[in-house]
């Protein structure tokens, strides 16, 4: 028994964010707890005349690799990776997991050192992505591990799932049409900023965002979606920054982190748990010790924390900044294999001020951006 | 550390003697997710030997939605990647696993061909690579529910079989399988000699011609278990007649009681009791697909039971099996088509065979001193 909700996700990954056409070859990625959602999505892609096709792992492959593997394994790119990257025309990367904590144990700088390895792949990615030669875009399925990280029971959190998609209702992709203009506006009315300085409980943070290009992420590059975006100028970011909610990366928590910039970069990084962890990410390579992102969580129908970056960094009323590589389309230059989002809980005391103007108060933008016809 | 310490020895097998993985090579592991312990030994035991593991886990209801819903062009769309795959890998592991062995039975059978044909030159260059000993393959068989129904045990018994049939249940697996392959290589060798077969049975007589062709013993290294000799026959040769006994199935049908009619090497006459439209596509398939392109005696013991899997079933002790279509390069066999149908004769009771005129086997087996 198929699950409607799921066949309408997968046809509005299709048709709403790839928007896919016929002829066009679609790589699903993801581990294979996550098949009927990978099989929904074959389903839509076939429907518009493309060429789908499934790149699926089990669990425990990546544990075996990132337990056993020597240097050179771990460094290994395979031809046929090296091929794909290039040629397939749409990617749909489904990151249901069967234990999000199964790699918790894993030694974290073998760890940083595969994902370093895979940069050249990551990085290639990215850049077809930016020049319009590809598209991605990523998804979720409910699993069990996800509902047990939300503390929830496995149908509540497909309810919440769905809903933060607007799959749970016909036709989802006209309600993300409505989302993908008013996210539009806003971005366009960030775009003539210098400077954001975010205020908080340990918190002070000035930002230089001149030049840099804001981008709505109304649902074309993950589902669901609800955010505006930038990457910030490499050089200026100062102050410090407390996340009121634990950071988490290849399953593993990171609490009560603490940072200081100055210059852009990172200059001390403490956290309650998990701070060994945190230094080797910002150890993994140059580039992430400086930020890649800052953006502004407007998805207000994802209401709690539920332990999953997808759903977390667009919290109506939260503000994340990610670590690593930035986004080349926004005009960021910051280069990393790593891509860190760390989300931080403005909706009791956080303010924004835009160019000195304070602009945003308590979870929400002081007023609506001006649509443009 | 998986629980079942035969799939260990099976993973164990599969790396350091079927396929003898290096450092250094890519291997590619095809298989269902059913058979995650089974990939994930394997997984395991090729990164211990300093080689890179792929794996190319398939979806359940995938083929059945492209092969029900997809247009021509999407039918006939052959991956890049997979392309590549055959193109570049050093190994190719297949792990049969299926979900339901019966979800392609609604699949119209002129729609399988168009896929079949499309998939051919896939299939044609890494046959070619392994022939010229640039890739190994190995397909084997994880116990499955759906597997253990059509051989009509539980799966607790089917998983008996399948581990007993691999010689997995020994101290030595790899010794067993190494005496058993010197056997095998003696038969091939003296069969090398020979220039005609003529088989005789229940409905069956039929001759096939070998001459110069070159008999191939199996001893587990591109199938298993394993356990047979075959050649490609020469491809006008066969003339005559053939029921086969048991059942054949492919793709997931059934065609039952197949009778066919060789002239010049030709299929010109095809009955079966049941399945009669699936036997007459797949035989207009290409123009190859009326010619034998294998044909060989199954030799493994440990299998005495008909259990609906052409893997175990063709290599039963006391049978032959001919293929339609496809001939292995490295047999000498020249016949091309995008089908390999194996079908298999149950030789067991009232048997004979002649080789170059002289009765060599009876009743399932071949006499003492033959070769």
């Amino acid at each position: 028994m198929t699950d409607p909700r799921v066949e309408r996700l997968g046809e509005l990954v299709v048709n709403y964010s790839l928007e896919l056409s016929e002829g066009q070859v679609l790589r699903i990625d993801g581990l294979e707890i996550g098949a009927p959602l990978a099989l929904a999505t074959y389903r839509a892609a076939l429907g518009v005349g493309a060429h789908p096709y499934t790149n699926l792992s089990l669990d425990g492959l990546l544990e075996l690799m990132l337990e056993t593997g020597s240097e050179e394994q771990l460094a290994y790119i395979s031809p046929v990776q090296a091929l794909e990257i290039e040629s397939i025309d749409a990617l749909v990367t489904i990151w249901s997991e069967a234990n999000t904590r199964s790699l918790t144990r894993v030694d974290p700088g073998k760890h940083s050192r595969y994902i370093a390895a895979h940069r050249t792949l990551s990085n290639r990615r990215w850049e077809r992505i930016a020049s319009g030669e590809m598209r991605w875009c990523g998804t979720l399925h409910p699993t069990l591990a996800h509902a047990q990280d939300a503390d929830m029971s496995l149908e509540d959190y497909e309810a919440f799932v769905f809903a933060a998609c607007h799959s749970d209702k016909e036709n989802p992709a006209a309600h993300w049409s409505e989302v993908a203009e008013s996210l539009g506006a806003r971005a366009e009315e960030l775009g003539s900023v210098r400077e954001l300085r975010i205020v908080g409980p340990d918190t002070d943070l000035l930002l230089g965002v001149e030049g840099r290009t804001w981008l709505a992420a109304d649902g074309k590059y993950n589902m669901p979606d609800g955010e505006v975006f930038t990457s910030p100028r490499e050089t200026e970011t100062a102050g410090e920054i407390r996340y009121s909610f634990p950071a988490i990366f290849q399953g593993r928590e990171v609490e009560d982190i603490r940072l200081r910039f100055e210059g852009g970069r990172v200059v001390s990084a403490e956290a309650a748990r998990g701070e060994e962890y945190l230094r080797s990410l910002l150890d993994m390579d140059d580039g992430a010790r400086v930020l890649g992102e800052v953006a502004f969580g407007l998805n207000y129908e994802i209401d709690r924390f539920t332990r999953n970056i997808l759903f977390d960094e667009k919290i109506g009323g939260t503000m994340h900044l990610a670590l690593g590589a930035a986004f080349a389309q926004a005009g960021g230059e910051n280069s990393s294999g790593l891509h860190w989002d760390m989300i931080c809980d403005l909706r009791e005391e956080g303010e924004v001020y835009a160019d000195g103007e304070l602009v945003w108060k308590a979870g929400e933008f002081l007023s609506e951006p001006v649509v443009h016809a | 550390m998986s629980a079942d310490s035969r799939i260990e020895r099976l993973a164990s097998v599969l790396v350091d003697y079927s396929t003898d993985v290096q450092p250094g090579q890519l291997v590619l592991i095809e298989s269902s997710p059913l058979a995650a312990p089974l990939v994930l030994a394997v997984a395991r035991r090729v990164m211990d030997a300093g080689a890179h593991p792929q794996t190319r886990i398939a979806v359940d209801g995938l083929t059945e939605t492209l092969l029900a819903h997809g247009t021509d062009a999407q039918l006939e769309w052959v991956n890049p990647a997979r392309v590549e795959d055959y193109e570049r890998a050093d190994v190719r592991m297949v792990f049969e696993a299926e979900f339901n062995t019966r979800s392609l039975s609604s699949i119209d059978p002129e729609r399988l061909a168009l896929a079949g044909r499309a998939r051919e030159r896939l299939r044609d260059r890494y046959l070619e690579r392994a022939a010229a000993g640039e890739l190994r393959w190995v397909i084997t068989l994880f116990p499955t529910y759906s597997a253990a129904q059509d051989a009509e045990m539980s799966l607790a018994q089917y998983e008996e079989f399948v581990y007993g049939a691999g010689r997995l249940d020994e101290k030595d697996p790899v010794g067993e399988w190494r005496r058993f392959g010197e056997d095998l290589t003696r038969l091939a060798e003296w069969l090398d000699t020979k220039s005609e077969v003529r088989v005789i049975s229940n409905g069956t007589d039929l001759t096939v011609g070998v001459e110069g062709r070159t008999w191939i013993p199996c001893d587990g290294k591109e199938n298993f278990p394993d356990g047979e000799v075959f050649t490609g026959p020469v491809e006008t040769s066969l003339e005559g007649e053939i029921h086969f006994s048991f059942p054949a199935s492919f793709q997931g049908r059934m065609v039952e009681d197949v009778r066919l009619r060789f002239k010049g090497g030709e299929v010109v006459e095809a009955h079966a009791a049941r399945g009669q439209d699936f036997l007459d596509a797949m035989l207009a398939m290409d123009d190859g697909a009326r010619r034998a392109g294998e044909f060989a005696f199954g030799m493994n013991e440990a299998i005495q039971e008909f259990t609906r899997s052409t893997l175990f079933d063709e290599k039963i002790g006391g049978t032959m099996h001919l293929a339609l279509g496809k001939a292995y390069p490295e047999s000498g066999g020249q016949n091309q088509s995008a089908l390999h149908w194996d079908l298999v004769c149950d030789l067991r009771s009232g048997s004979e065979v002649f080789v170059d005129g002289e009765l060599v086997y009876r009743d399932g087996r071949f006499l003492p001193g033959t070769y």
